[in-house]
C-alpha cells in the first residue's frame, strides 16, 4: 500500500500498538507525526527506528487529556507540515477499577483521553485535510463486553464508536472516510496492567479460535487498509480484529 | 522562579489544595494526591523543564522536600 506524499499523524504512537501502526505506514512511505504523552525516551527511540525507513518522523509530547495541549499539538503540525492526510486515534489511558470504586476525576480523565481527544483531534485535523483524508479510530471489544475493572475505559471506547459513526457521516462530502477498529487482547504494556491481574491473557489466547493472540502488527495491517483508496466505501464501521474470540464464546484451544 | 516554587504551585494546583499547606515534610499522602494526580504533576514538571521522569523513581521520594531534590537531580542530570 503506497501513502508516499502522505502525511499521518498517529496519537500514542511511541509503543505498542501506536508503533505497529505507524511502522506500517511509514512503510508505505508516509511522513509520520508520533504524538505521546511522557515516555520521551521510548518515542525517540520509535523515531529513529522508523526514520530508518527513509521517511520524516517528527516527534509530539502532548497530553491529550487536556484542550489546549491538543490545539498547541496541531498549530505545530500546521508550521511543520501544513497539512495531514491520515489521523490515527490510537492513544488511551484509563483508571482500572470496578464502578463503585470509581470517582469523577478518573471518570473525565478516562473520557478526556479515549473520547474527547478523538473528537477534538478530528476537527483539527479536518482543517489540514485539504485533499480529503482518512481517520481511523482505535477500539476495544471492551465497548460492548464487560472486563473486570475496565469499566471506565469501556465506556469510553462505546462513545469513541459512536463517535465514529456521526463523523463518518458528517465528514462524507469533506472527502473523508472516518472508521475504526476494534481488537481483542493485544499483547502490549497496557495489557499487562489488566491481565496480570485477571490471568486474562491466558484466557484470551485459551478461547481466541484463530490460535493465537493478537499482534500490533495484525492491528496495523486493517488499519492501513482503511488508510488506502481500497476502502473507499468503508463508512462509519468498526473492524473487529479478534481472531474470532468475541464470536465463539465457548472455544475452547486446543492448540499448544 | 525556583525549582521548589514551581513544584510547589504545579503540586498545589493538581491536587487543588492551598499554597499553604506545602511544606518540606508533606507527604503526596498528606495532600491527598492519589495515583491520576501524580501522573499529572509528573506530567507538568516533565512539560516545564523539558525531563523525563521515572515513574517507578517516586517509591523513594518520601515528601515533598525530598521530591523537590528528585527534580534538581533530574534538572541537572538533563543539563550534562
Ligand atoms: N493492548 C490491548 O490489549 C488492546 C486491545 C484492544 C485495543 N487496544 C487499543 O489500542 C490502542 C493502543 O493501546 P496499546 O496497548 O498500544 O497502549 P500502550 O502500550 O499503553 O501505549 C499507549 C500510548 O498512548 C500514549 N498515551 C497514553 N496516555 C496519553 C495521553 N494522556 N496523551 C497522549 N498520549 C497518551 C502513550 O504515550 P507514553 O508512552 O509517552 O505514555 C503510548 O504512546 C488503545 O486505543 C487501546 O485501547 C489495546
Amino acid at each position: 500500500m503506497s501513502f508516499k506524499g502522505k502525511v499521518a499523524l498517529v496519537t500514542g504512537g511511541s509503543r505498542g500498538v501506536g508503533k505497529a501502526i505507524s511502522a506500517k505506514l511509514a512503510d508505505g512511505g508516509a511522513d509520520v507525526i508520533i504524538n505521546y504523552f511522557r515516555k520521551k525516551s521510548t518515542a525517540q527511540e520509535t523515531a529513529r527506528e522508523i526514520e530508518k525507513k527513509g521517511v520524516r518522523v517528527h516527534l509530539i509530547k502532548a497530553n491529550l487529556a487536556e484542550a489546549d495541549k491538543i490545539d498547541g499539538m496541531f498549530v505545530e503540525i500546521e508550521k511543520e507540515f501544513g497539512r495531514l492526510d491520515i489521523l490515527i486515534n490510537n492513544a488511551a489511558s484509563g483508571v482500572a477499577r470496578p464502578a463503585l470504586e470509581l470517582d469523577d476525576r478518573g471518570w473525565d480523565w478516562t473520557m478526556n483521553v479515549n473520547a474527547k481527544a478523538v473528537l477534538l483531534c478530528s476537527q483539527h485535523a479536518v482543517k489540514l485535510m485539504k485533499d480529503g483524508g482518512k481517520i481511523v479510530n482505535i477500539s476495544s471489544l471492551g465497548s460492548r463486553m464487560v472486563m473486570p475493572v475496565y469499566t471506565a475505559v469501556g465506556v469510553s471506547k462505546a462513545a469513541l464508536e459512536a463517535l465514529t459513526r456521526y463523523l463518518a457521516i458528517e465528514f462524507a462530502p469533506l472527502g473523508i472516510c472516518v472508521n475504526g477498529i476494534s481488537a481483542s487482547a493485544v499483547l502490549t504494556e497496557a495489557l499487562k496492567i489488566y491481565a496480570e491481574a485477571q490471568g486474562l491473557g491466558d484466557s484470551v489466547y485459551q478461547s481466541t479460535p484463530a490460535g493465537r493472540m493478537v499482534a500490533p502488527e495484525d492491528i496495523a495491517d486493517v488499519v492501513a487498509f482503511l488508510c488506502s483508496q481500497q476502502s473507499y466505501m468503508i463508512r462509519g464501521q468498526i473492524i473487529i480484529i479478534d481472531g474470532g474470540y468475541s464470536v465463539s464464546p465457548s472455544h475452547t484451544n486446543n492448540a499448544k | 522562579m525556583s525549582v521548589e516554587e514551581v513544584v510547589k504551585e504545579i503540586v498545589t494546583r493538581v491536587v487543588r489544595r492551598p499554597a499553604a499547606e506545602f511544606a518540606g515534610q508533606t507527604t503526596f499522602k498528606d495532600m491527598g494526591a492519589d495515583s491520576l494526580d501524580i501522573v499529572q504533576i509528573l506530567s507538568a514538571i516533565e512539560d516545564k523543564y523539558d525531563i523525563e521522569l521515572d515513574d517507578e523513581d517516586m517509591v523513594d521520594v518520601k515528601d515533598m522536600a525530598g521530591f523537590v531534590a528528585y527534580i534538581e537531580r533530574k534538572i541537572s542530570e538533563n543539563g550534562n
